[in-house]
């Protein structure tokens, strides 16, 4: 059984690189719109872009839904390197939900910073086709110049709360893409911008609805 | 893609059957309690590393599986322990299931399906209560009933058409109210308003 790879002792390395930076918790002024869409009462189905985080699930599981959790950045990183960007086909097998599955809430978090136009093109294709009117696309994108290397990571903080804990991976960094807000709302055309905010620490928050509610 | 198992799930397991009387091995002179279900502690059987399963694992003792299985395992009323060593190519069936090796199939669990760091699943998990620790490795899906309902706190609308026309025109109060109750974070943007797709 290969499917997972054991963990790297350089991941060991990248706590201690958090560890020493120091988590940093936040309120997210976006999130608790996605909050209220799950209190609601029936279960909905929840797309995580990102890894699986316990915290993250331990907050959802107060909502009875139903989380798919897809790591877009590990499946990416285990295409080998010289395939160059993600292919269509590539997306096509990698958000192929069950069929009659249409997702309310997807958690992309920053994972678009991590694709660039054409792979996010792509992506956009499949939640258009996987969301159904109303949905929410809950993103995080950076402003800076560079990023991390690896997605930031964000878990709940605690219970019953809004609150994100910042966690950065790695020290080292990248290019960051910068999606400008108007190539976002391009890309993801047939989603509209419901709120979005720049907090603190250079990161927008972004949170789109599916048009046709 | 572990999402296509899901065409076959079963659904959640049945609700843990009533606690039956029923009698035990050396019962506590002292004891008043009420009968112990099914499930016994101290009765734990294990497969070792060496061995290798093919088939349907049943009974009525909790276990341990430090060794490979391929079929099933179906100890609802048990509690199954995946160990550090453990591969199962299996759905697996418990009352509470935990994961510390590997398991390709999905897990039903009717209290707590619990993965552990070192542990990974590649399929579905349906439990009441789901665990992950960090580190652990989780590619499927984790269906969930609510532990019990209540608000977020949070006091926000829902987002949609509707609740983005509201927006506009309370973004100012909203953004001051998260910036008054904001825990060490200053917003400086502000509430977009919705734009055509």
């Amino acid at each position: 059984m290969s499917w997972f790879s054991r963990r790297e002792p350089a991941s060991r390395g990248v706590a201690t690189q958090t560890a020493e930076s120091g988590p940093e918790v936040f309120r997210s002024l976006a999130l608790p719109a996605v909050l209220t869409t799950l209190s609601r009462g029936h279960k909905l189905n929840v797309l995580d872009l990102g890894p699986a985080i316990g915290s993250n699930v331990e907050r959802l599981s107060e909502f009875g839904c139903k989380l798919f959790i897809e790591d877009l950045f590990a499946s990416k990183a285990a295409v080998p390197t010289g395939e160059g960007r993600l292919s269509a086909d590539f997306f096509a097998q990698f958000l192929a939900p069950p069929e009659g599955t249409l997702f309310d809430i997807v958690l992309a978090w920053d994972l678009f910073n991590y694709l660039d136009h054409r792979e996010l093109v792509h992506l956009a294709d499949r939640l258009r086709r996987f969301c159904r009117p109303g949905s929410l696309i809950f993103a995080l994108i950076s402003i800076h110049k560079t990023i991390p290397a690896q997605p930031i990571r964000f878990r709940f903080h605690g219970e019953d709360t809004d609150q994100l804990i910042y966690e950065k991976r790695t020290q080292v960094e990248r290019p960051g893409p910068r999606f400008a807000s108007g190539e976002l709302n391009d890309i993801l055309r047939g989603f509209q911008v419901d709120r979005s905010f720049l907090l603190r620490h250079g990161i927008q928050e972004y949170l789109y609805v599916r048009d046709g509610a | 893609m572990a999402w296509k198992r899901s065409d076959d799930l079963p659904g959640h397991p049945a609700e843990p059957a009533p606690a039956a009387p029923r009698p035990t091995p050396s019962p506590s002179a002292s004891s008043t309690s009420a009968p112990e279900p099914p499930r016994r502690s101290g009765d734990r059987a294990t497969i070792g590393p060496s061995i290798f399963i093919k088939g349907d694992l049943t009974g009525d003792e909790d276990l341990v599986i430090e060794g490979r299985v391929e079929g099933r395992v179906d100890l609802k009323q048990n509690n199954v322990t995946i160990g550090h060593n453990g591969k199962v190519k299996a759905d697996v069936f418990g009352r509470v299931v935990t994961i510390e090796g590997e398991v390709d199939g999905n897990v039903f669990a009717q209290e707590q399906a619990v993965l552990r760091q070192a542990g990974a699943i590649r399929g579905n998990i349906s439990a009441p209560r789901v665990v992950l620790e960090d580190g652990s490795r989780f590619k499927g899906t984790i269906d969930m009933e609510p532990k019990e309902r209540h608000g977020t706190g949070t006091g926000h609308q829902a987002p949609g058409p509707q609740a983005a026309q509201t927006a506009q025109a309370s973004a100012p109060s909203r953004i001051g109210a998260a910036d008054a109750g904001s825990a060490g974070e200053s917003p400086v943007g502000a509430s977009r308003p919705a734009q055509a797709g």
